[in-house]
């Protein structure tokens, strides 16, 4: 059907009013005005499938002549048959014939109705009004999303690029790691084959003596001889809390109380606490951990973010919403949680793909794998993600037992496709 | 009842334990077999004999209605006291009860419609060996053998039915407990404690629970022998084949109303619900045998016959040396009397006509409720009803009934509503009206034990649940958890709990909700057999007597409320699982928690062809399958299956995924969209059917012997899609592809139709009818249409159109089978489709006023039929068509 831009709504009913009152004498009950063309013909009916010839006065009359249904468009005749509500005032649109004088009100301008029970009243502009304002509201939604997926994206990209150089920084320092292993893997090899040379007994303490003068230059960033409270929190991590940073209280405690220590406290010490305590360690000893960040970094980076990494934003976020008794937390790209009042946590999924179709392939996630079920199998959620003006959870459901449903809004999700192909395409 | 709430925790854990372990099969070993049953066990260790029993004919007394006779155990010298009637309709009923019960024995309430009036017996001749006597006017006589007693029914010289042939007559009588006596006496009275108990007399322990038995044994059993007979139907509810098979090498088939977790298929244990009635059949003769006890019941079946192959029987033919076929049956029940009425047909029909004059007929439902029906454990909450609705319009599919189950209650408290996911539950049921669809919510008969729920406070208080042997409220474990269970036989509490039913009572109802009553059997998790304990009290009687009448009572309650609420305008519809014979009076029934397997799907046609036997016609099965996730393929089978079945329900398991129609491609759904409107075009049909059920007993869904007994082999049929015809007394390969459904319209039968699909049924009332007429080789059909408001108890003020429809030395015509009703509709007759017809030059359609016009005509010689184009004549006037 014809777009028209949205100024030109009016005009177009004003034409149409015009034209069917003074071209269209004889009515035909439940056509367009683009079939009209076929009922032109007085004398007969050719059945638009062209199977047919009936008389005239067989169309409209109650009785279902041809196959395709073309002969009773006003009637609920014909099984296959449709029926077009010209809703004056809103949308015009065809409903099946099942549904003319069937005692329900289809059409809003009660057009279907007008030999049953139903007291239809006429609520097409009503409608129209409403959905004018629907209309514009949507369209106020989607600029003002636009706008804001903008600068999303202008972000997402500086994000995309500083993490990037922290990607790159990081494979720096791992490679510096590896060299320095390597090394010293090489000196240690060195000092096995003179042992094996010269064997003499070993002496405790030396091995252990390097690595603590080792450990404090690590630690001692400024090289100044004596470690602080910010070379501590900067380097050294809580392990059970997530290798959580410490905080400066944390750290004073670990210096003994103090803001500073020499090596030979050090050695006394916090040397103990590092080596026998396991509740904090050295971050930057620990490669295991720089190459778990460095892999998960990496991972992260791998993840489909849009052409724009404009759902890169959402990466470290996590939203939440409440129904009934479950507290339901989406953190894109990564998890979907349920929690109960009771405080248990199940998880409903973590991050898959893309689910979008074809048309809209960022419009849907998928999170899998979660909490086993019942009857087996796991529970899943689908994301279904729509422009909004803010970016949150509006809603969750469970159809099927283990399997929700999410309603997520985010400017990013606003296009510019939809704006362009409008509600008028609906006309 | 302290202890038994404290062992429930633990109950519930294994509950839940089985139902995850997945494994697909019924646990047999929660359920009791003949020898873990033990008044089972001890009669089924009698072997056919002489009988101990003596007729006393001295005693006997004849009165115009009735003989009584005493009956002797000359082993035990207990005498028993037999009662024999002719009734009306050709029936004979046998009662046999102790003659001086220690105290009063069971005998079945609520379950006939009245006292079944009697016709006068004769005294024949007698002498020291028996007496014979008339059955009213017919060639029928009863001969009473004194020693040992047995009864032999005849007609002219053939034996219709003996009784206690086999000797298998038995009456446990009441007595007192030997060993109560001595209860503190000396030790040398534990042997024979120690004997009963091994007999499970006293006291019987199955699994971990206990029956006291106090009232001691009190079994009874009787044997019929039918000559001649090698098929016998009936006795549901079993997942089996049709025609029963002999259980000699097995079971017997049992009658105890249980919640069988996903029940096997072919065997005779017992399910849901319980009808003692069983059919005997062969050409000449269809009789029928209802044994009207609600206790535990076994039923044993064998067959002289049962052995032979088609070529033995033919070769014992041809030598003439066969014994003549007969089936022996016999009937073994826990508790109560042997009250048995012999219905003697001698066609199908006769039959269902006399139980039907025992039992009434199947309640004639509202025509929405032989609709679709969309159900599923659960639609969440009040959007999920509105997008499912929507659904359907979308998909241009119809229905009429949306189902809501368990988890739309507050926390299964039944009466009320969740109040986050239903806040608004008149809006939703309003906003369904405006679609005039309808819905049904779920409410069982067990009761949360919470003194802030109001339905439990009023039943407590009022002392209306049944007790526990100890003489407190039992308690049992079901869906809410600690539940009571309200004694439904107590007439104060059924008009009680109709009463829970009234829109000011039940809040957030309207017209448009219905009710469906689940877990009736009763199902108590954590009781015998998933069921309540034997000894549980329902007043001067135990739950062992009442057991199979419970779910009949509790769908009672349920449809006298809502035939109440509407001040007995509106009928009911209320759908039960558990059933006892007259349940067909208060509802529609269903096979319960089948599986979404091939074979589930074949085994509710015999299922319902059986119910149907016994009167229950409004059957059907969960489409799809309740358990597991349906195939594709099997569910659209399933709904092609179901839309032919009297009640057409989708029900889905809460754990299964979503299985609206809509939901497995454009194909699918159109493949179930067509069938789905196929029922809706039929629905007039149906309606006609259902009133024939509700009028005479008959089954709505029928083997093929019910309505042909003589020679299938003159009809032709004709397919309704196609309208090939294919002639009778053939075997025919019939390839289907996945849109196909074989179904045949039979030559001489005339079907009314509504093509005019719309969204609900009450959305085509004002639609008009289009009659398809099917013609037999002599070229003569015959139907019916039957038309009232659909919803109101007004046809039984005459408020309806009845209207035969024949065709006749090529005229057809419409004339009145009810001249005394009236009714007046906007229908008229669209369109007429013969089937089977020769071109006519011309059709004249004559109406009442004598007013005579042409019709217009399209013949299609290739498949020999004649639409006749637009009648036009209202439906409920005398009209007729000449083809010339």
């Amino acid at each position: 059907f014809i777009i028209l831009p949205p100024d030109m709504h009016f005009h177009m009913i004003i034409v149409a009013v015009f034209w069917f009152g003074f071209v269209d004498s004889r009515k035909i009950r439940g056509i367009s005005s683009s079939y009209k063309r076929f009922f032109r013909e007085r004398k007969s009916f050719l059945c638009i499938d062209g199977s047919k010839i009936i008389p005239f006065e067989q169309v409209n009359d109650d009785y279902c002549d041809c196959e395709d249904g073309s002969d009773e468009p006003g009637t609920s005749a014909c099984p296959q048959g449709r029926f077009y509500c010209t809703n004056l005032g809103f949308r015009p649109h065809y409903i099946p014939s099942s549904r003319v004088n069937d005692g329900i009100c289809d059409c809003c301008d009660a057009s279907d109705e007008y030999n049953s029970h139903a007291h239809c009243q006429n609520a097409c502009w009503n409608l129209g009004q409403r959905e004018r304002a629907y209309v514009e509201g949507q369209m106020r939604t989607l600029d003002e999303g636009l706008q804001l997926k903008q600068q999303l994206i202008e972000e997402g990209v500086l994000l995309w690029r500083e993490k990037q150089a922290q990607l790159r920084e990081l494979q720096q320092v791992a490679e510096d790691l590896q060299t320095k292993l390597e090394e010293r893997r090489s000196r240690k090899q060195e000092a096995d084959r003179l042992k094996e040379q010269t064997p003499r007994p070993p002496e405790a303490g030396d091995g252990q003596n390097s690595t603590v003068t080792g450990t404090f230059k690590l630690l001692d960033s400024n090289k100044d001889g004596s470690i602080t409270v910010d070379e501590v929190q900067a380097k050294v991590a809580l392990v059970h809390d997530e290798e959580r940073v410490l905080s400066e209280d944390e750290a004073v405690a670990l210096l003994g109380g103090d803001h500073q220590m020499d090596l030979t406290t050090f050695q006394h010490t916090l040397w103990d606490i590092l080596t026998n305590g396991g509740r904090v360690k050295v971050s930057a000893l620990s490669n295991t951990f720089l190459f778990v960040f460095l892999s998960d970094l990496r991972e992260k980076l791998a993840i489909d973010y849009g052409p724009d990494w404009e759902f890169l934003f959402l990466n470290s976020q996590c939203y939440k919403l409440k129904v009934y008794e479950y507290t339901y937390t989406l953190c894109p790209f990564n998890q979907v949680t349920q929690q109960s009042t009771a405080g248990t946590e199940v998880s409903l999924g973590r991050w898959g793909m893309w689910e979008g179709p074809p048309k809209n392939q960022y419009g849907r996630m998928v999170y899998e794998n979660g909490e086993p079920c019942w009857q087996g199998g796991s529970r899943s959620t689908t994301v279904t993600l729509t422009c909004g003006t803010e970016t949150a959870l509006r809603s969750v459901k469970e159809p099927s037992k283990c399997q929700y449903i999410m309603d997520f809004q985010t400017p990013v999700a606003c296009q510019p496709v939809l704006k362009q192909r409008g509600i008028h395409s609906e006309l | 009842m302290a202890t038994f709430t404290g062992s429930m925790a633990p109950v519930l854990v294994l509950w839940l334990a089985m139902s995850l372990s997945g494994t697909w099969a019924v646990d047999k070993g929660n359920f009791k077999t003949c020898d873990q049953s033990a008044f089972c066990k001890r009669q089924r260790a009698l072997k056919p004999g002489d009988s101990p029993y003596r007729a006393l004919l001295e005693t006997m007394e004849l009165t115009n209605t009735r003989l009584t006779l005493q009956l002797i155990n000359d082993n035990n010298k207990v005498r028993l006291l037999l009662e024999l009637y002719r009734l009306q309709g050709n029936m004979t009923r046998v009662k046999i009860n102790e003659l001086k019960p220690l105290k009063p024995r069971f005998e079945v309430p609520d379950v006939l419609i009245t006292e079944p009036s009697t016709e006068p017996l004769s005294l024949l001749s007698q002498d020291e060996n028996g007496v014979v006597l008339s059955l009213g006017t017919e060639s029928q006589r009863v001969i009473i053998s004194a020693r040992p007693f047995r009864l032999d029914i005849m007609e002219g010289p053939e034996v219709l039915m003996s009784l206690n042939s086999r000797g298998l007559l038995a009456f446990e009588h009441l007595r007192m407990r030997k060993d109560t006596w001595f209860s503190k006496g000396p030790p040398g009275c534990t042997s024979s404690k120690e004997e009963e108990k091994v007999d499970g007399m006293w006291e019987e322990t199955f699994k971990s629970h206990s029956d006291s038995k106090p009232n001691g044994p009190s079994a009874i059993s009787l044997d019929f022998s039918l000559p001649g007979v090698e098929h016998v139907y009936g006795i549901p509810e079993h997942a089996d084949t049709l025609r029963l098979k002999t259980t000699d090498n097995g079971d017997p088939y049992r009658l105890y109303n249980l919640d069988v977790f996903q029940y096997e298929l072919y065997n005779p244990m017992a399910l849901y619900g319980a009808v003692p009635v069983m059919l005997a059949h062969k050409a000449q003769r269809t009789t029928g045998i209802f044994w009207l006890n609600a206790a535990e019941t076994w039923v044993d079946i064998s067959s002289n016959t049962a052995g032979k192959t088609v070529f033995g029987k033919m070769l014992d033919y041809v030598q003439g040396s066969s014994e003549t076929p007969q089936t022996d049956v016999r009937w073994i029940s826990e508790s109560g009397i042997i009250d048995v009425f012999i219905m003697l047909g001698p066609t199908p029909k006769d039959v269902f006509s006399q139980y039907a004059s025992l039992t009434g007929t199947q309640s004639f439902p509202p025509l929405a409720a032989v609709g679709y029906h969309q159900c599923r454990w659960n639609y969440n909450d009040q959007e999920d009803v509105a997008s499912v609705d929507a659904g359907f319009d979308e998909h241009d599919i119809p229905y009429d009934y949306i189902w809501l189950d368990i988890e739309h209650t507050d926390g299964k408290r039944y009466f009320t509503w969740d109040s986050h996911k239903f806040a608004s539950p008149k809006e939703m049921l309003q906003a369904l009206e405006d679609k005039k669809r309808k819905m049904v919510a779920i409410v069982d008969p067990h009761i949360k034990v919470d003194s802030n729920y109001k339905i439990h406070n009023e039943i407590r208080n009022k002392g209306f649940y049944i007790k526990n042997k100890d003489g407190g409220d039992y308690e049992g474990w079901c869906w809410p958890g600690s539940a009571g269970y309200p004694d439904f036989t107590r007439p104060d509490m059924r008009a009680w709990w109709a009463s829970m039913f009234a829109y000011d009572q039940y809040e957030g109802t309207a017209e448009n909700l219905y009710t469906w009553n689940d877990m009736n059997e009763p199902s108590v998790f954590n009781g015998p057999e998933v069921t309540m304990h034997k000894d549980a009290v329902h007043g001067a009687w135990e739950h062992r007597d009442v057991h199979n009448l419970y779910g009949l009572y509790v769908q009672m309650a349920t449809a006298e409320g809502q035939i109440q609420r509407s001040g007995g305008v509106e009928r009911p519809f209320v759908l039960t699982r558990a059933f006892f014979a007259g349940s067909q009076r208060y509802g529609a029934v269903w096979t319960g928690d089948n599986a979404a397997e091939w074979d589930h799907l074949k085994v509710s046609i015999p299922m319902c062809l059986s119910l149907g036997l016994v009167g229950i016609s409004f059957c059907g099965a969960d489409v799809g399958g309740f358990f597991k996730s349906p195939s594709t393929e099997l569910l659209v089978r399933w709904y092609q299956t179901g839309a032919y079945q009297p009640f057409f329900r989708a029900h889905a398991h809460l754990d299964t995924p979503r299985r609206e129609p809509w939901l497995f491609g454009p194909e699918n759904t159109a493949l179930i969209r067509d069938v789905v409107r196929q029922r809706y075009t039929l629905l007039p049909y149906w309606y006609q059917q259902f009133y024939h059920a509700y009028r005479t007993g008959e089954p709505i869904m029928r083997p093929l012997w019910v309505e042909y007994p003589q020679d299938p082999a003159t009809f032709v049929w004709f397919d309704v899609h196609t309208f090939q015809k294919h002639n009778g007394a053939q075997s025919l390969y019939i390839p289907v592809t996945m849109s196909s459904i074989p179904v045949f319209q039979r030559g001489g039968s005339i079907i009314p139709r509504k093509m005019r699909v719309r969204r609900s049924s009450s959305c085509m009332t004002h639609d008009p009818y289009t009659l398809y007429v099917a013609l037999n080789l002599q070229r003569t059909a015959e139907g019916e249409l039957y038309i009232d408001d659909g919803h109101t108890f007004n046809y039984e003020k005459k408020e309806f159109i009845h209207r035969r429809l024949s065709f006749a030395k090529n005229m057809l015509s419409s004339v009145n089978l009810a001249t005394d009703a009236e009714f007046s509709t906007g229908s008229w007759i669209e369109r007429i489709v013969i089937l089977g017809a020769s071109k006519p030059s011309k059709v004249t359609l004559k109406t009442a006023d004598g007013q005579e016009s042409q019709l217009e005509f399209d013949f299609d010689a290739s498949m020999s039929v004649l639409t006749l184009r637009k009648p036009g004549v209202n439906a409920g006037l005398d009209w007729n068509v000449m083809l010339q």
